[in-house]
């Protein structure tokens, strides 16, 4: 007997203490409402209330069957169940359910989706339960319930049935007889499949609240005596005046699943109610359930002894059946009615099973498949093919006859067609813990993927934990693993659930990481990548579609389809978090928002509602949808629009979603829509209409809208159209079932997640519309312009707070107030009177968020205006993002808040490309030369040069010539020029908070250029907007160039010529052209300017005696600190003459090289070096000269100032000689980097020697 | 000629070294990628089956739905894979091992790294020659 409990004991195993809880004796519950409302004052119906007490660890009750050893039975289970659920469980119903249980669990799990996939070794290494997600046991216990109730198996009828009254009923004696007549009783036993007469327990409940238990007693004897004393009882409970029982350990919370209770679980029930309710269900069990199933058995066992055992009968009974083989197919005919002993048998078997009698069992169980083999009754075949495999192994026994027995009871199933393939799928599954009890975690795997059936879902499910078992295998089996997460991915795809195929997909992934096998790589990623693109996880999404990029293996079609999904997913990547990234700094943190939330939300939004999307009044829903046609032949759609459904507010939901369903629910009998829906629909709402016509095989995206007028909830329930306007058609989103009407085109929405299309509309918001003014789609680089902002918001409503932010403050700036009233350019002039000036934008405000003015309002349609600066500071196509934050003025609301979005796509042409070069100026210290070339690029822009400017306190620009004779007053497209101006350094010593400030160009000097009737005033370089947009010039031309002092900014500004043929409008807005370089350096890098100063040209006698010439060089330290100057003079050419040494050392060394083999030509090249190199110009006029004096001079400048050294040379003979062979050490002192040193050969300097008479 | 079938050659290092679809069915798009995961999947059983017999031909293995996966496993523990539909087991097994002589031939080309590769046209006409001949 199967008392003896060992550790390897089936009844131990998973799938032992599932049939534990599966297979035992069902009671069935009859009561009056009377009772359930007692019952449901502790929050509990009468089952919840009694269930904990019918699961027996230890009832210790002796057991004696058909064979006179009595056993013992210790664990126990009674299910119980009203007899208005005893009945085949509907199975759409149970479907649903499941999927809202998955779609559940997968929302839960999905929240660390967006880490790195598990390493392979980490998986194996983590124990089976933390792997395995927790809700498949749950969609496994809803697949083994799914088929109970049958009529071909007898474990599932009623044992006993517990009839209950309440004393508060009237006459309750008669209402236990009315209870049992009714013909609410379940067909099984109805229709004869299981005997009517079954066992009875009258049970009188009393509420304690209700008074006294006396009138209770006296019913009690009243019962006994005509019902029986042993199968009456009396129940009191709700003995807690209060209440306010607490239970330590709740029994009923592990029943109870719903988390939202108002009272606590059985609060009326005291300790005496608490041992009332286990006695009662105890004695129930121990003293008329378990003796009336054992009297049954031995009846039974009897009967069919009689009938059935011993040779003579199985002869005859072979021989009857022989005799029926020619009636046709009679399996579901009710010819085992409870009466026949086929069905006694079954009952007898199953009683025993129960029992735990399994030898018994077993025996009845061969004794019945035979028998219904030969019946060809094969449902009931099945059944107890399945029971035979269990109770095989339970015994323990024969392995190989348990797993042939639920082999075959599971292709019988599946034979008979759809009727069996719930009892398919539980059979597997049970099979599958057999399999997995005994570790054949692989054939466990296969029976898994065996039970996955037609229905998507259910075979995703299925899937997934194949995929385990074979992970789970010893050793594991990886390949498999990943093949069958991928086949299930496919399917929870299929059924819409994107989160558990990515979730699959990604556990695929720790698999095929690295894999040479191309297709597999690419398909994985591919789809993972498009599914995070379809949840808006654009960034997760991009590393998975990199992966796809090198697929030179894949048919072009493939390529190119990857490719595009790439660059989708990438664009949209990149545009969605450019707005992110705006907003970031405006939007309130999430957290602040939830408390303001709650603080402000009104009551009557349920928390429900709260999860949902929400729209607003007046404003339009846009749903992107599909429409695929698939005939060869172009079909014309007219009049399409949604089918919508809005409830006028939240609190009306149930009755007016009740009341809009069965309208529709009519509309889909009709098959058609009515048109007084249509006009009662209008009210509320308004739609968009869209016709057009689709080709053979075309997909069509149409974009549809619906606009609610009233608050409340709005759905969006379908579509409909009109075929070649005469054929009305509509498709609804909810529905998975592909509906066949009357217009063959096949529509499908995109994705229809119920959720997804449900609204919450509130009440209109202020909603703001922004527009810029004179804002061109093409503008030439530097154009400067004024452009005006319009903020209109059509509600009452005020908004408050705003901020704006920009995403390129190098193109747009915000202006201010002020500027908007003024003349453009004139605004921009230089005045006379410093105190008017427009200070520019020092603060970091232009280059993070812009706050308007606390005081700013904007409501009733009155337009808001606020000046923005633009200009094009490079050629090429520049998004501008805009992103302007507003609040609600009214808090009342549940959105705080709302972002405007404003995208303008800027096309920058070229327009004059412009260079500077620096050069000292040979004769004078401290000035430069500057050389200005400018190239008009454009092909029609004419350009009147306005002024130029040097920007910063320390440069000072002037004219070289005057501007008439250097300059023409235009330049015309394609013209280049190149003029020349001075520069000069007006740099004092410099404090170092001044340095600071140098970023900003505080001070400028200006030059006029152009014709002198075009331009009177200067434009001021030094305010607002030029002196922002400058400082972000500068930022941006920085480059590598470390920031060097002796740098210089120029901003060229002119003016379009009034000539010019414009591209944009016809009338543009004034503009103005401005164009900034920055960081021009002066060639020479040396800190240390000097300048040789002395005679030019000399007449000397040199027959009286050589010459001496005294020259003077002036030595300027242009840097910050004090320098330590050192004048080297050398008699021979330092640089040229190390050269020639170089030089001259290669022929030489190359001799053994030429030697060799290599002949004539090389040896022309080497000429041709020695010859270069053999006569350096400079080797002549060695020592044609000398330097007199101190050969070495050194001297200390300090920071801006100027020192003169005294230089002599002699010469010996009249000539002309450059004065270039000294060099300048010069070290920067009290300065610790390495590059404040440096080393400057001497500059050219002619002096001519003549011979004097 | 089996209306569907693809030939993949396994390293020992579980990367493919040759592709072929030798069906004569018209290609799907979605086709080359299943065909891999299925042989990809058998390569478990392959593992499983390799040890327990001294032949090379290890039969048809595995299956998915109406595909099913015959082996050879050479010395050097190559495998060659195929995937079909036909039952035709015999002309497998000599399509196998002609496949395995002309692959010792690839590897005797000094210029061959074993476990790279097998880029030659000359296999490949080969191959599919040997596939028109016998499956």
């Amino acid at each position: 007997m199967a008392t003896m409990l060992g550790q390897s004991d089936p009844a131990n195993s998973p799938l032992g203490l599932m049939l534990l809880d599966e297979i035992t004796p069902v009671v069935m519950v009859l009561r009056t409402p009377l009772v359930e409302e007692a019952c449901l004052k502790n929050g509990l119906n009468l089952v919840e209330l009694l269930t904990p007490f019918s699961t027996f660890n230890n009832i210790d009750v002796p057991v004696r069957t058909a064979s006179d050893q009595p056993y013992r039975l210790q664990k126990f289970k009674l299910r119980l169940f009203y007899a208005s659920d005893i009945r085949q469980p509907n199975l759409e119903v149970a479907k649903e359910q499941l999927k809202e249980v998955i779609t559940h669990a997968g929302e839960k799990d999905f929240s660390d989706l967006c880490s790195d996939p598990p390493q392979i070794e980490d998986v194996l290494s983590t124990p089976e339960s933390e792997i395995l997600p927790s809700w498949f046991q749950f969609v496994n216990k809803e697949l083994v319930r799914s088929p109970s109730f049958s009529d071909h198996e007898a474990f599932d009828h009623p044992v006993a049935c517990l009839l209950v009254v309440s004393t508060k009923d009237e006459q309750p004696l008669n209402r236990f007889v009315d209870l049992f007549n009714t013909n609410q009783l379940p067909f099984l036993l109805n229709d004869g499949v299981m005997d009517p007469k079954i066992l009875k327990h009258y049970l009188l409940v009393h509420d304690n609240q209700d008074g006294s238990s006396e009138k209770a007693e006296n019913f009690l004897t009243e019962m006994r005596s005509t019902f029986g004393s042993n199968d009456c009882r009396l129940l009191c409970i709700n003995s807690s005046q209060d209440g306010l029982v607490e239970h330590e350990v709740n029994p009923w919370a592990p029943y109870k699943t719903d988390a939202s209770l108002s009272q606590p679980l059985g609060c009326f029930l005291n300790i005496d109610d608490f041992n009332e309710i286990k006695d009662l269900m105890q004695d129930f069990s121990s003293k008329r359930i378990i003796p009336h199933m054992e009297q049954k058995i031995r009846v039974l066992n009897q009967q069919v002894s009689v009938t059935r055992k011993g040779f003579r009968n199985q002869i005859k009974n072979l021989w009857w059946r022989k005799g029926k083989e020619d009636t046709p197919d009679a399996s579901n005919s009710p010819m085992y009615t409870f009466s026949s002993i086929e069905s006694q048998i079954r009952v007898l078997g199953d009683y025993a099973f129960m029992l735990r009698d399994y030898e018994l069992a077993l025996s009845n169980y061969r004794l019945l498949s035979t028998d219904y083999k030969l019946d060809k009754a094969w449902k009931r075949y099945a059944g107890v093919q399945e029971m035979m495999g269990l109770t095989y192994f339970l015994l323990d026994q024969s392995r190989k006859e348990a797993e042939y027995c639920m082999e075959n009871a599971f292709n019988t199933y599946l034979k008979i067609g759809s009727s069996g393939q719930q009892n398919a799928t539980r059979c597997g599954l049970w099979w599958v813990e057999m399999l997995k009890t005994r570790d054949q975690y692989k054939e466990a795997a296969s029976v898994y993927f065996r039970i996955s059936g037609e229905e998507p879902l259910h075979s995703a499910v299925m899937l997934e934990q194949a995929s385990y078992c074979y992970l789970f295998s010893k050793p594991p089996m990886l390949h498999k693993y990943g093949f069958h997460l991928v086949l299930s991915g496919d399917h929870y795809k299929k059924c819409d659930q994107i989160k558990h195929a990515i979730r699959t997909y990604r556990r695929a992934l720790s698999v095929y990481k690295g894999t040479m096998w191309s297709y597999i790589k690419d398909h994985v990623h591919f789809h993972i990548g498009k599914w995070y693109a379809f949840l808006g996880m654009f960034d997760v999404a991009v590393p998975h579609m990199l992966e796809v990029l090198t697929c030179g293996h894949q048919s072009k079609t493939t390529q190119d389809l990857f490719l595009r999904e790439f660059l989708q997913i990438v664009q949209a990547s990149v545009r969605e978090s450019l707005w992110q990234s705006l907003e970031e700094d405006m939007i309130p943190s999430l957290p602040t928002i939830r408390t303001n939330w709650l603080e402000s939300l009104p009551k009557n939004i349920s928390k429900k509602h709260k999860q949902s999307n929400i729209c607003v009044t007046g404003e339009a829903i846009k749903v992107d949808v599909e429409f695929k046609n698939p005939l060869q032949i172009t079909i014309s759609i007219s009049s399409v629009s949604l089918i919508c459904e809005l409830s006028a507010s939240s609190e009306e939901i149930d009755c007016d979603a009740n009341s809009s369903t069965s309208e529709l629910q009519n509309d889909e009998e009709s098959g058609k829509l009515t048109i007084s829906r249509e006009q009662t629909s209008n009210s509320s709402f308004t739609l968009s209409k869209a016709d057009f016509s689709l080709g053979g095989g075309e997909r069509i995206m149409v974009q549809l809208t619906v606009t609610p007028r009233i608050e409340g909830i709005l759905k969006v329930v379908g579509v409909r159209w009109n075929l070649s306007d005469s054929v009305v058609g509509f498709h609804n989103f909810e529905s998975n079932l592909v509906k066949k009407k009357i217009a063959k085109g096949r529509r499908k929405a995109k994705h229809s997640p119920s959720d997804n299309l449900k609204f919450l509309v509130i009440k209109s918001l202020p909603k703001l519309e922004g527009s810029i003014h004179h804002l061109a789609e093409k503008v030439y680089a530097g154009d400067l312009r004024r452009l005006v902002l319009e903020l209109r918001n059509q509600s009452e409503f005020p908004v408050k707070n705003m901020k704006m932010k920009v995403s390129s403050p190098r193109f747009l700036n915000v202006g201010s107030w002020e500027i908007l009233n003024t003349e453009f350019p004139a605004c921009l002039e230089k005045k006379t009177d410093p105190e008017q000036r427009v200070q520019a934008n020092h603060n970091k405000e232009s280059h993070t968020v812009f706050l308007f003015p606390e005081d700013t309002l904007i409501q009733g349609g009155t337009p808001f205006l606020w000046p923005l600066w633009l200009r094009a500071a490079v050629p090429g196509n520049i998004p501008l993002y805009i992103t302007i934050y507003y609040e609600m003025g009214d808090i009342s609301n549940i959105m705080r808040y709302r972002t405007l979005r404003m995208y303008h796509n800027l096309e920058v042409l070229p327009s004059l490309d412009l260079s500077f070069q620096i050069s000292p100026c040979p004769s004078r210290l401290k000035e430069f030369l500057v050389r200005m070339d400018a190239v008009n690029k454009t092909s029609s822009e004419i350009f009147q040069i306005h002024q130029l400017s040097s920007v910063g306190c320390q440069w000072k620009i002037s004219l070289l010539q005057p501007v008439e004779t250097m300059l023409p007053s235009e330049l015309m497209p394609g013209q280049a020029l190149s003029c020349f101006f001075k520069l000069e350094n007006v740099r004092k010593l410099t404090t170092p908070e001044d340095k600071v400030s140098l970023l900003a160009p505080r001070e400028g000097s200006d030059v006029k250029l152009g014709s002198e009737a075009s331009n009177e005033i200067l434009f001021d370089i030094c305010s607002s907007p030029l002196a922002d947009f400058h400082i972000c010039e500068r930022m941006h031309q920085e480059g590598s160039h470390q920031e060097h002092p002796n740098s210089v900014d120029f901003i060229l500004i002119s003016q379009p010529s009034n000539d010019s043929i414009n591209t944009g409008l016809p009338n543009p807005p004034p503009h103005l052209f401005s164009h900034h370089v920055c960081h021009c350096r002066i060639e020479s890098t040396s800190p240390i300017w000097w300048l040789m100063e002395g005679p030019r040209t000399i007449h000397h006698n040199f027959s009286a005696s050589f010459c001496e010439v005294k020259l003077k060089m002036t030595l300027y330290n242009s840097s910050d600190l004090s320098a330590s100057i050192f004048i080297h003079t050398l008699d021979s050419i330092p640089s040229t003459s190390q050269l020639s040494e170089v030089m001259a050392g290669s022929p030489g060394n190359q001799v053994g090289w030429y030697d060799t083999s290599l002949l004539n030509d090389i040896k022309v090249t080497s000429d041709v070096l020695g010859m270069k190199v053999g006569k350096p110009p400079s080797l002549d006029s060695v020592s044609q000269f000398i330097w007199s004096g101190s050969s070495s001079t050194k001297v200390e400048v300090e920071p801006m100032s100027t020192a003169v050294v005294p230089l002599q040379i002699c010469v010996f003979s009249p000539g002309t000689y450059d004065l270039s062979n000294y060099a300048l050490h010069w070290n920067l002192l009290s300065s610790k980097d390495k590059g404040s040193h440096g080393k400057c050969p001497g500059s050219p300097y002619y002096l001519t020697v003549l011979q004097s008479a | 000629m089996a209306s569907t079938a693809c030939f993949i050659i396994v390293s020992r290092n579980d990367i493919p070294i040759y592709e072929a679809e030798v069906g004569s069915a018209v290609k799907k798009e979605d086709a080359a990628q299943q065909h891999q995961f299925i042989l990809h999947a058998a390569l478990d059983v392959v593992q499983d089956l390799a040890w327990t017999t001294s032949a090379m031909f290890l039969k048809a293995i595995d299956r998915f739905n109406d595909l099913v996966v015959s082996v050879y496993v050479t010395a050097g523990h190559t495998r060659l894979m195929l995937l079909h539909d036909s039952r035709n087991e015999d002309g497998i097994k000599s399509f196998f091992q002609e496949v395995h002589e002309l692959y010792i031939k690839v590897l005797l080309n000094p210029l061959y790294l074993p476990g790279s590769r097998i880029t030659s046209s000359h296999f490949d006409t080969k191959v599919r020659a040997l596939a028109r001949k016998y499956l």
